[in-house]
């Protein structure tokens, strides 16, 4: 116990922090990168097999037509997936910004999707679209009555659509909370200046407003990019990666291949690939909160 | 030419009622100001002026037109906030062509009016700088340079001098007193300071509670006070407030002291009398006598201060004398500078 | 004006008829936003009261007879929700109580603390919550195969450690940030060694922000699917796992699937409804000022 006092109090205090990350985190990220160097397909061997050097990024990224076509679905699942939550995200906080009743309550239920496990969405969803019992379904055939027949988890366009609406309804409601702080951070003297020196509603918004929100919406953009390329619970469960390969993005395509194809030297490679991508969109993100 | 009328002006927030029908009249080119502790509703009523709040009842009008239902980015008026309200991502040069801007006014044109405007409150060598750059007292001086840009019908100004500090608020206050004068625009000024209300008014009203107590020039304010309010709220030191109870010739006042002074009629009353009106004599010739608390020497004067009751009361005396703290001394009243108040209205009694 | 009622309609103000079209029309737009978050839900909360003929069929949508059926049967075998409402309980519990002291330490050293490497030490521990789970799944299923730990509650408690201290860490950062040091200060001229610093005057000031990192990690730990799938097969199974039992080969049992999302959903609902004001600002804390 001498030892303990000679040792500076800050690492004592970060030792257990510190080293769970190093164990849980570092060792196995440094594991699966050796691992993707090497094939092992585990229904022959319980043991890695041989050193494949750089050959299974290779074939990912060169043969393999159901990576490229994972690496297709994710950039349409990420981009469409980001731009419906801001677009959603900042219009319904600009909405709710205002007092009254209605608007309150309306806060106080933002938080509830957010909170439910993404699994459940995914299941739900599923479940509303069913083409018989389905109350979205039922509901979209009101309105639209071409498409009273229409099996969503069949057609690829909109299993997408479906998979993008699951997550953005799981998302977008917190990030409201997060562009309403965003708002409320905003002085209202600077927006009743505008007004004063002659500036319309729309005026005030594009000139002071938005300018002073960017920050938030740089935030909420990356933010949701990271989340998005995380997505799997939400896939999983509502569409599988169906139909076909047409939800399949790389989160979906990694644990197919390393569970259901137990191919693991390759996923770990196609996981690696992932998780470049990743680190480059949390550069953004640390960038910009790290800027203080 | 623009003259403000604001008629049965209530204002309420909820069940809390802030301002209380209001009814007041603002000559052209007139520099008014509100003057009041925090809470008495100055603020909101300006506010409602240039369009930020909405009147619970009554009607603001400009030039004889109502113009409630005017939204404010129409009513060309011009206001600097507290805070300045400064376009933080825009340069200074920029904040101050933005109300040029909005009215489709050319770039050239533009930047000719900024450097103008600028010139006026010398921040000419600032244009191209951001907000955050600035100290208190530039940023101060954009607010006011963007709301000189063009040329208003009414100048609004909340408490703009309250966030500097106190030797550049002397500075500043001479020059937004010449840049009024410069402007010829009615003007309404928004104040707890009652220096500035002082020096810088044509007429100040005097508020509490939501409703004006006096409205008039500052020296009729100062010499003439409507009510105890507006006497211990005007003058620096405050005017001295006794509650006394006037009985025969001779006054009681707390802490079993007498003042040998006659009232204008019996029963309690608040006797006022301001620090300069005061002086030290002997304790026989005196109007009351009470023992030294403390003095301070305040370089041009010494002003000493004793305790009658729990009031303190300050008298002002020649800056060579000095005192004993506990020193029995005496003091008189100049019997033509007294002012009467009732005690529990705290209305002006007027011989 | 017209006679329809708007908040600013008093004598003192009269709205032209454009501003009470656009009052009602943003009224009307809040509701479509409250309908669109609540309909999913309280679907789901039906569906599970529906028997099998009530669920699969839309004309009895709203009115159906409610059974308690669904709930009962959830938690028999085989589906035995009960055992999984047990393990969700283990693990999260298990998690949020491992995971406090240890981000509270941590968090106050980065905050207090000057240290070499100190800025990309944080980087690191923050960032490691980028790491996608895809990466490290196989070597933790691995590493808990080696050790004769997989299906261990324990396991999932690690795992889950893992993907909630970064949030935890930067989360309690932030609050005790904003512990004035004057507080510390003068307690350690009244003579407080550090560690009692710490424990006694720290932690109850940030104790708000660390009950949020609380709760969120609980959230995000009650709510965890792919770890769950992969480390549990029998005994180690949560009940995201247990909803997902309800997919079988003959269909999927809508009714008790539904059931079983009650069951998880609703104390999600009732803590974050009462954390609600400090949950938002947690996550990107310092960046919205």
């Amino acid at each position: 116990m001498f030892l303990l006092r000679r040792i500076p109090a800050h690492w004592l205090l970060l030792a257990p922090a510190l080293l769970f990350v190093a164990a849980m985190a570092l060792f196995p990220l440094a594991y699966s990168f050796v691992l993707s160097f090497r094939e092992w397909k585990l229904a022959r061997s319980v043991t890695p097999g041989d050193w494949v050097g750089f050959q299974n990024y290779w074939y990912l990224l060169t043969d393999d037509p159901d990576f490229l076509e994972a690496i297709q679905v994710t950039s349409v699942f990420v981009v469409s997936n980001v731009l419906a939550t801001l677009l959603v995200a900042l219009g319904a906080a600009l909405l709710l910004n205002r007092a009254g009743r209605i608007n309150t309550i309306a806060r106080v239920l933002l938080i509830l999707p957010f909170v439910m496990s993404p699994a459940l969405v995914g299941i739900s969803f599923r479940f509303f679209l069913n083409g018989e019992y389905g109350i979205v379904h039922h509901l979209i055939g009101l309105a639209f009555p071409s498409m009273v027949d229409t099996i969503w988890l069949a057609d690829s366009t909109l299993a997408m659509v479906a998979v993008v609406a699951a997550d953005v309804w799981h998302w977008a409601p917190y990030m409201t909370l997060v562009m309403l702080g965003g708002l409320a951070s905003i002085p209202k003297e600077t927006e009743e200046a505008a007004r004063v020196d002659g500036a319309s509603a729309w005026a005030v918004f594009r000139d002071v407003t938005l300018p002073q929100l960017l920050p938030v919406i740089s935030i909420v953009l990356v933010l949701k990019t990271v989340f998005a390329l995380k997505a799997f619970d939400i896939i999983y469960t509502l569409s599988n990666g169906g139909p076909g390969r047409s939800t399949q993005t790389l989160a979906y395509f990694v644990y197919e291949t390393a569970f259901n194809y137990y191919d693991m030297g390759y996923a770990a490679a196609a996981a690696y690939i992932l998780t470049a991508v990743l680190l480059v969109a949390s550069g953004f993100y640390l960038r910009l909160v790290f800027k203080k | 030419m623009t003259i403000i009328s604001l008629s049965h002006i209530d204002k309420s927030f909820g069940p809390v009622r802030i301002v209380k029908d209001l009814n007041l009249t603002i000559e052209d080119q007139e520099f008014l100001v509100f003057l009041g502790p925090s809470g008495c509703g100055k603020t909101t009523t300006m506010r409602m002026v240039a369009g930020l709040e909405q009147p619970t009842m009554g009607e603001v009008a400009f030039d004889g037109v109502r113009i409630n239902e005017v939204p404010t980015q129409k009513r060309d008026v011009a206001m600097v906030f507290q805070n300045y309200g400064l376009y933080p991502h825009m340069s200074v040069a920029q904040n101050i062509a933005y109300p040029l801007k909005l009215r489709g006014i050319a770039q050239g044109e533009r930047d000719k009016l900024v450097a103008k405007a600028a010139e006026r409150v010398e921040l000419g060598p600032f244009l191209k700088r951001m907000p955050r750059e600035l100290s208190g007292g530039q940023r101060q001086r954009v607010a006011l340079a963007r709301s000189i840009v063009r040329t208003p019908r009414v100048f609004l100004m909340d408490e703009p001098l309250s966030n500097l500090d106190a030797k550049l608020r002397v500075v500043a206050r001479a020059q937004i007193k010449h840049l009024a004068e410069d402007l010829k625009v009615t003007t309404i000024y928004v104040t707890h300071d009652q220096v500035e209300a002082m020096t810088l008014a044509h007429r100040v009203a005097v508020m509490q509670d939501g409703v004006i107590r006096q409205l008039g020039a500052p020296e009729d304010i100062y010499n003439d006070p409507a009510d105890s309010f507006v006497a211990g709220f005007i003058g620096s030191p405050a005017m001295n407030l006794l509650p006394v109870n006037a009985q025969g010739s001779v006054l009681q006042a707390e802490g079993a002291m007498q003042i040998r002074l006659p009232a204008p009629r019996p029963g309690a009353l608040t006797l006022g009398a301001r620090a300069e009106d005061m002086h030290l004599a002997n304790l026989d010739d005196a109007h009351f006598q009470a023992d030294v608390f403390t003095f301070e020497l305040l370089g041009d004067c010494t002003m000493a201060t004793v305790m009658v009751g729990h009031t303190l009361v300050a008298i002002k005396a020649q800056k060579d004398l000095r005192l004993r703290s506990g020193e029995r001394i005496g003091v008189c009243f100049d019997p033509q500078r007294l002012y009467w108040f009732d005690q529990s209205t705290g209305a002006r009694i007027r011989e | 004006m017209t006679a329809i009622a708007h908040p600013n309609a008093t004598a003192g103000y009269q709205a032209s008829a454009r501003e009470q079209a656009t009052y009602w029309v943003r009224q009307l737009v809040v509701i479509v936003l409250i309908s669109a978050i609540l309909l999913p839900i309280a679907w789901i909360f039906l569906t599970a009261f529906k028997t099998p003929r009530d669920v699969y069929s839309i004309s009895s949508a709203l009115w159906f007879t409610p059974t308690f059926e669904n709930m009962q049967t959830v938690f028999q075998a085989p589906w035995n929700l009960g055992s999984k409402i047990v393990n969700s309980f283990a693990v999260a519990g298990g998690t949020v109580l491992l995971a406090m002291p240890m981000a509270t330490m941590a968090a106050y050293a980065f905050s207090r603390f000057d240290f070499r490497f100190k800025q990309a030490i944080f980087l690191i521990v923050i960032a490691s919550q980028f790491i996608p789970a895809a990466v490290v799944v196989l070597p933790y299923f691995l590493m808990f195969k080696e050790a004769g730990m997989l299906d261990t509650r324990t396991a999932l408690v690690l795992v889950n450690l893992s993907i909630v201290l970064p949030y935890a860490v930067w989360m309690i950062k932030g609050f005790i940030d904003a512990v004035p040091m004057e507080i510390e200060e003068s307690a350690m001229v009244d003579g407080a060694p550090r560690s009692r610093v710490i424990w006694e005057i720290v932690v109850p000031t940030a104790l708000p922000g660390i009950i949020t990192a609380a709760v969120f990690s609980f959230t995000l730990t009650w709510n965890e699917f792919l770890f769950a799938l992969i480390i549990g097969k029998q005994h180690a199974l949560t009940l995201p796992i247990g909803l997902i039992g309800f997919r079988t080969e003959r269909g999927d049992l809508w009714e008790l699937m539904a059931a079983g999302g009650v069951l998880i959903t609703a104390p999600m609902f009732l803590i974050s409804l009462l954390v609600q004001k400090q949950f938002v600002g947690s996550l990107t804390a310092g960046s919205v000022r």
